[in-house]
């Protein structure tokens, strides 16, 4: 029974080298990063047997391998991927719980991550093959943390299909997910700025006693406990170890059995009341594109995620400048124009987030220059503010009154740009996104190589528009804050232009290209 | 309801409703064009039924009560192409033939091709449907039957031959000829983080209905596709069969003069089905055209006066459903042109139970 499970999963991931030669050029590089990656940890690991002391490696590898543990617990969940090997694929086959569970778990093995966890493995074995018991304890232990890591994911991702089966709840953990994202960035920032020297090795000391007696760290630290004479609390971590995988064994046993008999269930639809943006923008096809545009960015969490994203990225960006040591001063200039970049960027592939559902508007014969205007209003009628506010807030932390007018023009210039160029590309380049539904972390079945160029080019696009504006801006610091007027000039001037054309271009676009819109939106 | 009507098939239109409707409604034209609705009046007199009630469907193909000479006084018209050999050619007599011709083509389909790579799904199709006519397009999977409505409604381009409707090009002059469409497409997405209400609203605003126009029109759809107490859910809550209610209300919208239905009534639970094709039919009385695609042979008999069979990108037979049917039930008949039923050999092992 395990070897069929074995075999079908070899087929599962044999096929996925039959697809369009650019998607196996992914697999492959992935592949060989995931290899590469491994490999290194491997080398490192076996040069670790002959240098370095005991304790420090034996620390680093349980704070290391309980953090490995956990991606197997959590990735699952947050990333929600799909999941071939689902239990409840197999319920029609009668196969008997014990052996369906054990031929699923086994069938794990055959895997990136578990190959690659593999590799990594067989090199703490060398690391602690310091005597005959050691050896003995880290083959058993590198047997028990495979086993662990695996049950472990194969629990979290078929909790995950289970749980997370509903719209809604799918939905929820993409947002989790950004909100993890933005937990984690201050916590990256922390870690970079601690200083290691002093501190660094009390902590891992410190992390890995506590990480050492749980189920995600024990199996990794029992060679280096032996390694270092502590045969004690070896043996005992080792029990802890063996009884936790024994556990997640009777866990996952018991969540295919539930599986099994337990289809999918939808949750209580939510009630609207109105029209919501339908009754507030005026009557009229740009009214209703615009009204459409802002109720999916309140609804469709693909869009939470970009739009999350505008508000983290100056943080991103100025965390690290400022621990450098860039004065804030300056700082205060660039959270604007960022935001700018981002928002007008959001929108150069909005087509593709439509999908299929593009046909209303082809099959209604829509007016491309409606749809391009009501697609970007609300991108507009966010930008002002944020334009407008941002600037006062960020001119009062820099100081000097004059450069407003020239914040003003650089991020009106950016913004503006940005919607020119995405009006056009959206039209003109549609390419896969994830679809409606999924969660926001899914990645697109289909992807293309205009892709990346697309991306590229809508934003240097915007930002090489804006250049005359940011160079006057300059000369208005550096020279004669009379150059700030021009700067403003530029920036609105320019942007102006570059919306102007973007829309004729795009709404010529939209016109001509409905059907092939269509189409590459029912490829994806 | 009394036992003896309970149907033994799929649940059936009113024909009653229809019948009298009809009856009432249309010109000695149309009688014409459909004779066997007065037949149908007469079942539905014969059986005394109150309006709206499913009733037994229409008679077993062996003993079709119609005048066994109908298929020999018919003609079937415009087959795409000579080599389709599996066509009834009959001798034409003059009676029955013009009032086909008379009514205005709307929809006329000329050597329409469609390739996808190296495979071919339509080739060479002509189609034409009349103004009035409730037009069938029957096929096996994969035929071709969505990618040629596709083509017809301006959603794909062709790889050649050309469309018009209402004498519009639709590839030439797509915005005009969409205009004069409405449109259900098969597995397409719909813009479902909206409401219900929302969708229709969108749907109508975009085919330029004023404010109160929509607002009413919406109201009206909803209560006749009972959608009243879900248009103020998100359409992603829907089931498969409230979302292609959603769907048809919104192709209807805005009162176009074509309805192109592709599937309309797959997954559609059968008292809705019998609402809708009783709305459509009420559009065709009053001069409406629908043409829709469906695998349900006993709904295209029984609602549609037009067929045509599609097989493998090209249109098999075309005509009247009698003129199609000829002498078969449909069913029989289409089976008959899209290659026969696969007697199963060498699947004697199914019959010995494993345990």
């Amino acid at each position: 029974m395990v070897a069929q499970f074995f075999g079908l999963k070899l087929r599962l991931l044999t096929n996925l080298f039959r697809r369009s030669p650019w998607q196996v050029v992914g697999l492959v590089v992935g592949l060989l990063y995931g290899l590469g990656v491994s490999i290194t940890i491997l080398v490192a690991l076996v040069t670790l047997r002959f240098v370095g002391d005991p304790t420090l490696i034996r620390d680093s590898l349980t704070v290391a391998g309980s953090a490995v543990a956990l991606g197997f617990l959590i990735i699952p969940i947050v990333v929600g991927i799909d999941d071939s090997m689902d239990p409840r694929k197999f319920a029609f086959l009668g196969i008997p719980n014990r052996s369906l569970s054990l031929g699923l778990a086994g069938s794990a093995l055959i895997g990136v991550p578990a190959f690659a966890l593999t590799i990594v493995l067989l090199g703490t074995v060398v690391t602690w093959s310091r005597g005959i018991g050691q050896t003995l304890l880290a083959l058993i232990s590198a047997a028990l943390i495979l086993t662990t890591c695996i049950l472990l994911s194969r629990v979290s991702a078929s909790l995950a299909a289970f749980l997370l089966s509903t719209r809604r709840s799918r939905e929820f953990t993409g947002l989790i997910g950004v909100v993890v994202l933005v937990l984690i960035s201050p916590l990256v920032v922390v870690l970079f700025s601690t200083d290691w020297g002093r501190h660094g090795r009390t902590l891992l000391t410190a992390l890995a006693t506590i990480l050492g007696w749980t189920p995600f760290g024990a199996a990794w630290a029992v060679p280096g406990d032996a390694s270092t004479g502590a045969w004690g609390e070896a043996i005992l971590k080792l029990l802890i170890a063996l009884g936790s995988t024994y556990a997640l064994w009777l866990i996952w046993q018991f969540v295919v059995a539930r599986m099994l008999v337990s289809p999918g269930h939808e949750a209580a639809a939510k009630q609207y009341s109105g029209l919501g943006w339908f009754d507030r923008l005026p009557h009229g096809s740009v009214g209703a594109i615009a009204a459409r545009t802002f109720t999916y960015w309140a609804r469709d969490s693909r869009y939470w995620v970009s739009l999350i994203m505008i508000p983290i990225v100056p943080i991103i960006a100025i965390l690290p400048l400022s621990i450098v040591g860039v004065p804030l001063h300056y700082l205060a200039l660039v959270p604007v124009p960022l935001m700018c970049i981002f928002l007008g960027w959001t929108m150069h592939n909005d087509v593709a987030y439509d999908s299929t559902a593009i046909w209303l508007h082809v099959a209604s014969g829509t007016h491309g220059l409606a749809d391009r205007i009501g697609r970007i209003l609300p991108a507009l009628v966010m930008g002002i503010p944020l334009i407008g506010i941002g600037s006062v807030i960020s001119i009062s932390f820099y100081g000097d009154w004059s450069v407003l007018l020239s914040m003003l023009g650089v991020s009106t210039g950016i913004l503006l740009a940005g919607l020119g160029f995405s009006s056009y590309t959206s039209t003109r380049f549609p390419y896969p996104v994830t679809k409606p539904g999924d969660s926001p972390f899914a990645q697109p079945q289909a992807t293309e190589t205009a892709a990346g160029l697309v991306q590229s080019l809508t934003f240097t696009g915007s930002i090489i528009v804006a250049l005359p504006a940011l160079i006057f801006a300059y000369l208005g610091i550096v020279e004669d804050p009379a150059w700030h007027l021009v700067a403003l000039g530029a920036g609105v001037g320019l942007g102006l232009v570059a919306v102007v054309v973007g829309i004729w271009v795009g709404s010529r676009a939209f016109d001509r290209r409905g059907p092939e819109m269509l189409a590459s939106a029912q490829r994806a | 309801m009394p036992k003896k009507l309970t149907a033994p098939k799929l649940p059936d239109v009113a024909p009653p409703a229809r019948a009298t409707e009809q009856t009432l409604a249309e010109n000695a034209t149309d009688e014409t064009t459909r004779p066997y609705v007065t037949r149908d009046a007469l079942v539905a007199i014969e059986t005394e039924q109150p309006l709206g009630t499913p009733v037994a469907p229409l008679p077993e193909p062996g003993i079709d009560p119609r005048p066994q000479e109908t298929p020999g006084t018919t003609t079937p018209r415009a087959i795409s192409e000579p080599a389709a050999t599996a066509v009834i050619s009959p001798a034409a007599t003059s009676e029955n033939v013009p009032v086909v011709v008379e009514a205005p083509t709307v929809i006329e389909a000329r050597g329409l091709v469609k390739r996808f790579g190296h495979n071919v799904a339509v080739s060479d199709l002509d189609l034409t449907v009349r103004a009035g006519s409730f037009y069938g397009i029957v096929g096996p999977n994969g035929a071709g039957k969505t990618t040629t409505l596709s083509m017809i409604t301006g959603l794909l381009r062709p790889s050649a031959g050309n469309v018009t409707v209402h004498g519009i090009d639709v590839w030439a002059r797509p915005n005009e000829a969409k205009r004069v469409m409405g449109v259900l497409p098969d597995r397409l997405r719909l813009f479902d983080r909206l409401t219900g209400a929302q969708l229709l609203y969108y749907a109508g605003t975009l085919r330029g209905l004023d404010n109160d126009t929509v607002r009413s029109r919406s109201a009206d759809l909803a209560v006749a596709f009972g959608l009243e107490d879900a248009l103020n859910r998100l359409v992603a809550d829907y089931s498969a069969g409230m979302t292609k209610k959603i769907a048809l209300a919104c192709a209807m919208i805005h009162s176009p003069r074509v309805l192109v239905l592709d599937e309309p009534f797959e997954s559609v639970d059968p008292v809705s089905a019998v609402n809708v094709t009783e709305i459509l039919q009420k559009y065709v009385a009053a001069g409406g055209t629908v043409v829709l695609s469906s695998h349900g042979m006993d709904l295209i008999q029984r609602v549609c006066d037009h067929v045509a069979i599609i097989v493998q990108g090209r249109v098999l037979a075309a005509g009247t459903i009698d003129e199609v049917r000829g002498s078969k039930s449909l069913e029989d008949r289409f089976v008959e042109l899209a290659g026969g039923r696969k007697v199963a050999e060498g699947m004697e092992w199914l019959h010995n139970f494993s345990d």
